[in-house]
């Protein structure tokens, strides 16, 4: 085990190096910040000033070392449109969109997990069939229209529940959470769903499936003709079983997440991540973009170490040698 | 409400407003505005859009402010200015005023100030901090200064360079000088919480008077349909930027009212003149003009939210002509004047133009490309992204694009000196004329105005300097000016009227 995650630590080093790279050259030529920066008026001797003082002058090869080297000490840089260090900037948003993931994979993994149960238990009957069709819906509907319909049915028609932001939030520590007030959770709960949807079905689909190979096992058979009471045939021998995938997914579906859910914080204006990369991609803030990107690839690293990991305490049969 | 006079119907209102402007204050009055751009920061020289400056126009004061539907030059933290000599500006500063942090308003936070300005590292307005040669004070209410070169628009900008407080900005971090404001403005603020709010509350001391609206509670919504979801549903009281698209669902609904004034703005193409490419010959510019159907653009694509443009500057710019007449629709003509001018069978170009900046400017581009393959002109489209546009702009290296302008200062002079006189890297002009036009004649009238002082001297020249670059030259082709287009709550009492420049300044809205 020792020697496996020291390897996956190597291959993650390797793999943020890559990373680096390719953001740093890519965004290079999504725009020139130097004509912003230096404002509407400037005279083209002004933004050579501009240019020479953010170092973009210089060569390519000596801007990337450069980035390198402050990036192994913590510095990523300033953002060129709000001028405070990039990660920072970033780091301040996670919360909101560590605690938006957190609540859609909550709300995605119980449902997920109790409506395939109850799907795989009796796949035919007419209910059932209905809660597959409409998991198809929850695959193949993209996650804006999503966000847009349920905006336009529970705020602007219902009026229930505010379609935007944040609400009132409160600073424990480093911490801002919104999960202490009223307004918070009722501001929540909307991003949260349309971000759970997806994953809902997934899960939903991969617990019945797993359920229903498990259920036709002889052990299963055995159990239910020894007399045990269907509660413990279905959570305690079966459920147990069919887990091991559907821990899997969930656990690489959360670090993509955190990463990813652009859509949804931008359809919402969630003061997330998500909302703060896109906003710097249309600004051209490359160092912002970059380092969200680095940042991603961290997490997401992580979460799949983590998930291997926990996948050998799980199921003791998978070794890693 | 029929049989009330609507005399007595007014007289009534006014005594109620009266009434209520006498009666003691209201608990608290406050405003929730949603408004469609996020501050970038809280440093009020860093961020020179008017999105930015809409922000710190609250927080700061400038020497001087505009007020009113065109935009009139009204003293603010000086009372009077003077200019001496070509060169001197005096403003003669208001007693007696604080910043939010108790520190008095002197001439040494101007000095400061305007030093500041040439700080690239903190700065925007590095163009304005760098023609300026010194600035004197010879006594704690009075500053004298003293540019490099004639800028007769000088004062025009004094209402967007926002005054800091020397003592806290040098006292402070520079990472919370980008946060936290200390201005002498109407607002002080509360929190700014990245990405979902800024509230402000009333500077009880301001010295225009507190203003009315006692706490406001600004909410940038970037995303257009969920500004719209959010007024709809009730929860902000103002909306800014009302897309295109939207318009007709925002007033049909009984709830809301519409506010609508001409945008300062206009959008028109330019245009190089590099010898012996088909765009040099006047002719060939009258074609492409006759050749667009600008009054269809305006109903189909900009769905009737626009205004014809026949010149650049709006009308309360020095410079703007009233006589000026947009050539007529005629591509008949057209073709002709490509014959005469030797390409009877047209030519190819290419039509650059953003596609996130300005309102249906990516449509608009289509369209005009559209017109021209009418008329024999093969129109090459070349559509991006405003981050990697404007640079190009900048450059010089595009031949016909699509552009919108106007000018802070309202004078047309700044205006042209960037996009319309040649590039010059030493005297500094040109810096966005993105075409390379250029023209002696323009350019030497241009230069001429430069040392003007008298106002009305100076209105003439910029006059027939629009005529000639709009009449003779076609240094440009102006299509239409776009329309800002807001949304109030009604029956919340709130009177609110847009400005011209689209700043969301809260001491200028009241609410009963």
């Amino acid at each position: 085990m020792g020697t496996y995650i020291a390897r996956r630590l190597v291959q993650g080093i390797i793999v943020l190096l890559a990373v680096s790279m390719i953001c740093f050259f890519i965004f290079r030529y999504t725009g020139d910040p130097v004509v912003t920066m230096a404002g509407l008026y400037a005279t083209q001797q002004e933004r050579e000033e501009v240019r020479r003082m953010l170092g973009l002058d210089k060569p390519m090869i000596e801007q990337y070392g450069l980035f390198l080297w402050n990036a192994l000490h913590g510095n990523f840089g300033k953002s060129y449109v709000t001028r405070v260090p990039a990660l920072g900037l970033i780091l301040e948003r996670f919360p909101a969109t560590f605690e938006l993931a957190f609540t859609a994979v909550l709300i995605a993994f119980c449902t997920g997990v109790g409506l395939g149960i109850l799907v795989s238990i009796k796949p035919y009957a007419l209910q059932n069939r209905i809660i597959m069709a409409a998991s198809l819906g929850g695959i193949s509907i993209p996650t804006f229209l999503i966000g847009i319909l349920l905006i336009m049915v529970f705020s602007v028609f219902l009026g229930w529940l505010p379609p935007f932001g944040r609400g009132e939030t409160v600073q424990v520590g480093f911490w801002r959470t919104g999960l202490l007030t009223w307004s918070g959770l009722k501001h929540l709960l909307l991003p949260a769903l349309t971000l759970a949807l997806y994953q809902l079905a997934v899960i939903l689909r991969l617990t019945r499936a797993g359920m229903r190979e498990v259920l036709a096992e002889e052990y299963i058979k055995t159990a239910w003709s020894k007399g045990l009471y269907p509660f413990s045939v279905i959570f305690k021998h079966a459920l147990r079983n069919a887990m091991i995938p559907v821990v899997t997914i969930s656990g690489l579906q959360f670090g993509e997440i955190i990463a990813f859910s652009i859509v949804t914080e931008t359809i919402f204006q969630w003061p997330g991540m998500g909302n703060l990369l896109l906003t710097s991609i249309y600004e051209t803030d490359q160092p912002v973009i970059v380092t969200y990107i680095m940042i991603a690839a961290v997490i997401i690293i992580t979460m799949n170490t983590l998930v291997d990991i926990l996948y050998a305490i799980i199921n003791p049969k998978i070794r890693y040698d | 409400m029929v049989g009330i006079p609507r005399k007595l119907l007014t007289s009534v209102l006014c005594a109620g407003l009266i009434l209520c402007l006498w009666g003691p204050a209201q608990a608290q009055t406050s405003l929730v505005v949603a408004v469609d751009s996020a501050p970038r920061m809280m440093n009020p020289h860093g961020d020179d859009s008017d999105a930015g400056l809409s922000f710190m126009a609250n927080f700061f004061d400038g020497l001087l402010q505009r007020k009113g539907p065109e935009g009139e030059l009204l003293p603010a933290l000086a009372e009077r200015w003077e200019h001496p000599d070509e060169f001197t500006w005096k403003f003669y500063l208001r007693k007696g005023v604080t910043f939010h942090n108790g520190n008095p308003f002197t001439s040494e936070d101007v000095k400061f100030t305007f030093e500041r300005l040439s700080d690239p590292e903190v700065s925007e307005f590095i163009n304005t901090g760098k023609t300026i040669e010194s600035i004197e004070c010879p006594d704690d209410h009075t500053v004298i200064i003293k540019t490099k070169t004639h800028i007769p628009w000088f004062a025009n900008n004094m209402h967007q360079i926002f005054i800091m407080d020397k003592e806290s900005t040098e006292a402070r971090d520079p990472g919370e000088v980008m946060v936290r404001p200390i201005g002498t403005g109407a607002y002080k603020l509360v929190e700014w919480v990245k990405g979902s709010y800024v509230t402000m509350e009333a500077n009880e001391d301001y010295w225009e008077g507190a203003p009315q609206i006692k706490k406001v509670d600004v909410r940038p919504i970037t995303e257009s349909s969920t500004r719209f979801a959010a007024l709809a549903s009730g929860q902000v009281d103002i909306v800014t930027g009302v897309p295109v698209e939207l318009f007709d669902k925002v007033e049909k609904n009984p709830k809301l009212e519409v506010s609508r004034r001409p945008a300062r703005r206009s959008i028109f193409l330019a245009m190089g003149n590099k010898e012996g490419s088909p765009l040099a010959d006047v002719r060939v510019r009258k074609a492409i003009y006759m050749a667009i159907n600008e009054d269809e653009i305006m109903e189909k694509v900009m769905r009737g939210h626009a205004f014809p443009a026949a010149q650049i500057p709006d009308p309360p710019t020095i410079g703007y002509r009233k006589d000026l007449k947009r050539l007529p629709f005629d591509p008949e003509q057209a073709k002709k004047l490509l014959e005469e001018a030797g390409y009877p069978q047209g030519f190819e170009v290419t039509l650059t133009g953003p596609n996130d900046r300005y309102v249906q400017d990516k449509q608009i581009v289509e369209a005009v490309a559209k017109y021209l393959a009418k008329v024999g002109i093969k129109a090459k489209l070349d559509v991006k992204p405003k981050s990697i546009f404007f640079p190009e702009v900048a450059e010089g290296k595009l031949e016909f694009y699509l552009i919108g302008w106007f000018d802070g200062t309202f004078d047309m002079g700044r205006t042209y000196s960037k996009l319309g006189h040649t590039r010059d890297e030493e005297e500094g002009y040109g810096g966005l004329n993105g075409a390379n036009y250029s023209d002696p004649d323009i350019d030497a009238l241009l230069e001429s105005t430069f040392d003007m002082v008298d106002v009305d001297e100076r209105e003439k020249a910029l006059q027939e300097l629009n005529r000639m670059a709009m009449v003779d030259k076609i240094v440009w082709i102006p299509l239409h000016y776009q329309e800002d287009l807001y949304a109030v709550q009604k029956d919340k009492g709130i009177s609110f009227t847009p400005r011209p420049d689209q700043w969301m300044v809260y001491k200028e809205i009241t609410r009963q």
